[in-house]
């Protein structure tokens, strides 16, 4: 049957323009900003255009680069981590078992928690003094450790609290995607002689990659543009050990009041993410097929 | 002619309140009728003494018929929520809760209104008000934007705000643990060195508790040692001058406070600091007299009973903080006169002693000199004492404070704290950061 461009127009339409309004609209805004000098609090006719001095501002201060390898070291931290252990959850609970409904619901509540929360929640169980971490580590006459005093340590905190937040998004698409697995196919496996392993690896995984990479993807996103937990349990310290990416632009913007080299951090930010999205596309595009 | 800043104080007070003087009676009891039914927004942080403060409200809507509505947030959260809700042409704000580095910020980018007009205005003065009976140098700190250095008392010097919510600094310490181990109160720093390592090394628990957090955190514990050992941000030519013998001398008594304290200072926020002493965890406090409120409340303390107050240890000079809270009324606000009566209400004499006696921060002499008050909160001898060495240029409020303050400061004496860097590497490798943004602010230094 023919379909008019009319008709793709009017269906497509109202779609496309939420998509620019919410999402073009302000990305646009970001790159206009980066070529003024502007202040929260000021009108905005005050702002200065200062072209391209506030990209190199942001390009030209190291603490930008220092927040750069942090990101891309807490991303690819986190990310690995809640990949492995989301798959290895949802391959052991894609099965019926008696109670799982519970289980299933127990490991998706980390993610339902407002980030502010979360934040708050592992601020105390980090404490030093009376600090859950540290008192079952005492039970295992493991010394109390300063976790949120320590460069490393406040590294290390950050990423626990990532991963517990987040490894229930993995779980909870993966036991999607496995549910969709053709129970014909893997019986086919099975009476050609694959073991577990091979099943698993050889024949499921492949058959969800297209799930795995839009599911990493998301994951890198939201990896690169996390604030709220840092901002509560490190507020980037100590020194600048914790200061991510996302903070240090709203630090720039917010008490450093530079709203334009915020802007240009933003849309290196941007870059960034756009790049490692492509990546992780590439490993498997569910929309290829459908060009 | 020079005046000094409390004679400046003075006459600034008797001016704008003086015109309110020959209104009284009729006028006085119907300054709430025409606001009556009407709303005022409160924007304030979530902390003891605005915890205190909401308790009073439903008082004043009873009152005046006024209705009360509090926007209440994370103290970190303030800023940029007041900076959008005070830029836009109206906003939801009458009435905002600031801290006290913002108000030179505040006044520059023009989004908060001077107080003169609203005490000079008959309809709405409280003839009973008496601004002089407000600490003068908690008036000057939280208020005065406009003076000498742009935040001191002086010629120029408008008021934009009130005091509500403000503090020095004093030493608590463990009566108990002092009388154990036969320890001398610190008065001087020398003494509080030494102190320091006796009671780590035989009090059982952490000497001083203290902030050391990233950002502002560590360098408002850096700048409570700074002042008294006669240091300073910057030189009278705006010089960056924090890396002197002084400013050195001050971090590496942080550094000391670190190792001999509760384990995990440079985690450390104000809450945590708090705790630790409120917990038992440390033997000496030695920051806001906030802290007053709670220490003696068993749901929140375990060292009932057993603190005792001291001045702020004397350095080269003898100094104490000055900081806090304050009220002021947005440029944009849709009831500015309601919200300025709500102000007025809360700073007066009546209520300001309402709120202490909830745990909330004196503002008034005529509060800490209260004989029941003083009764419940014996401290106040010690706290007026300090007040008397208040030093109001304990930082320099400067619009810009806070990006040196967060971004730069912040980061360095935290790596310090860590042992990432020496005290003087610390030091001297933000120099150069703090002197470009104090150039791009216009300083020509």
């Amino acid at each position: 049957m023919r379909v008019s461009r009319w008709t793709t127009a009017i269906y497509l339409g109202p779609a496309v323009l939420v998509m620019a309004a919410a999402c073009l609209y302000p990305v646009l805004t970001a790159f206009q900003l980066a070529g003024f000098k502007w202040e929260m609090g000021t009108p905005w006719d005050s702002a200065q255009w200062v072209g391209l001095d506030n990209f190199a501002a942001a390009f030209g201060n190291e603490q930008v680069w220092s927040s750069l390898w942090t990101t891309l070291l807490f991303a690819g931290v986190c990310v690995a981590a809640e990949m492995v252990l989301g798959i290895a959850l949802a391959l052991a609970l894609e099965h019926p078992v008696r109670g799982m409904a519970i289980f299933r619901t127990i490991f998706i509540l980390p993610m339902m928690i407002a980030p502010i929360a979360v934040g708050l929640a592992w601020r105390y169980m980090f404490d030093a003094q009376f600090g859950l971490i540290n008192a079952v580590l005492g039970l295992f006459n493991i010394k109390a450790m300063t976790w949120l005093a320590d460069p490393t340590l406040a590294f290390v905190a950050i990423v626990i609290a990532d991963i517990w937040q987040w490894t229930p998004f993995v779980f909870i698409m993966m036991l999607a995607a496995l549910a969709s697995v053709d129970g014909a196919v893997m019986e086919a496996a099975r009476i050609d002689g694959a073991n577990w392993w091979q099943q698993i690896f050889l024949v499921k995984l492949p058959m969800v990659m297209h799930v795995i990479a839009i599911t990493l993807m998301m994951r890198l996103i939201d990896a690169f543009r996390v604030l709220e937990v840092v901002y509560v349990l490190t507020f980037g310290g100590p020194g600048n050990s914790t200061e991510i990416l996302a903070l240090h632009i709203y630090k720039t913007a917010f008490v450093g009041q530079q709203m334009g080299v915020a802007a240009a951090v933003s849309v290196l930010l941007l870059v960034v993410v756009a790049g490692l999205s492509w990546a992780a596309l590439r490993l498997s595009n569910p929309m290829k097929d459908d060009a | 002619m020079t005046l000094d800043r409390r004679t400046l104080i003075k006459n600034a007070s008797i001016t704008v309140f003086g015109a309110g003087l020959p209104f009284s009676g009729a006028i006085a009891q119907n300054r709430y009728a025409k606001y009556a039914g009407k709303s005022v927004t409160i924007n304030i942080p979530a902390h003891p003494h605005y915890d205190a403060m909401s308790k009073l409200l439903p008082e004043f809507t009873k009152e005046t018929g006024i209705k009360v509505e509090v926007d209440k947030l994370a103290i970190g959260r303030l800023k940029e929520k007041q900076l959008l809700e005070m830029s836009k042409p109206q906003g939801d704000y009458d009435l905002a809760c600031y801290i006290v580095m913002w108000k030179g910020e505040y006044v520059s980018k023009n989004l908060v209104q001077p107080l003169e007009p609203f005490f000079a205005n008959a309809a709405l003065a409280d003839p009973a008000y008496d601004m002089k009976d407000i600490i003068p140098i908690y008036l000057e700190n939280l208020g005065l934007v406009g003076g000498p250095k742009g935040y001191l008392a002086g010629p120029g010097a408008k008021l934009y705000g009130l005091p509500y919510g403000a503090e020095t600094s004093v030493l608590a310490y463990r009566r108990d643990v002092f009388a154990k181990l036969n320890l001398k109160v610190p008065e001087t720093y020398d003494d509080f060195s030494k102190a320091l390592r006796v009671l780590k090394d035989q009090s059982g628990m952490g000497a001083l508790s203290s902030r050391g957090q990233a950002g502002h955190q560590c360098v408002h514990a850096w700048l409570l040692h700074l002042n008294p050992l006669g240091g300073g941000v910057f030189d009278a030519q705006w010089k960056p001058r924090f890396n002197d013998k002084a400013g050195v001398a001050a971090l590496k008594f942080l550094q000391d406070v670190v190792a001999t304290g509760p384990a995990g200072i440079p985690g450390f926020g104000q809450g945590e600091a708090n705790t630790a002493f409120l917990q038992g965890q440390a033997a000496m406090y030695l920051d806001s007299t906030s802290l007053a409120g709670v220490v003696n409340d068993p749901a929140r303390s375990k060292v009932v009973g057993n603190v005792s107050w001291a001045m702020h240890p004397m350095g080269t000079k003898r100094a104490s903080q000055s900081g806090g809270l304050g009220l002021t009324i947005p440029k944009n606000a849709k009831n500015p006169e309601a919200g300025f009566l709500l102000m007025q209400w809360l700073t007066s004499k009546e209520q300001d002693k309402a709120v202490t006696r909830l745990g909330g921060a004196p503002m008034r002499n005529s509060t800490m000199t209260n004989v029941d008050l003083v009764r419940q909160y014996p401290e106040f001898v010690v706290f007026k004492e300090a007040l008397k060495y208040s030093n109001p240029d304990w930082r320099p409020i400067i619009p810009v404070w806070d990006r040196i303050n967060v971004q730069a400061l912040g980061v360095g004496i935290s790596d310090a704290l860590t042992g990432k860097k020496s005290a003087e590497d610390a030091l001297n490798g933000m120099v150069p950061q703090v002197t470009q943004i104090m150039r791009e602010a216009g300083y020509k230094i």
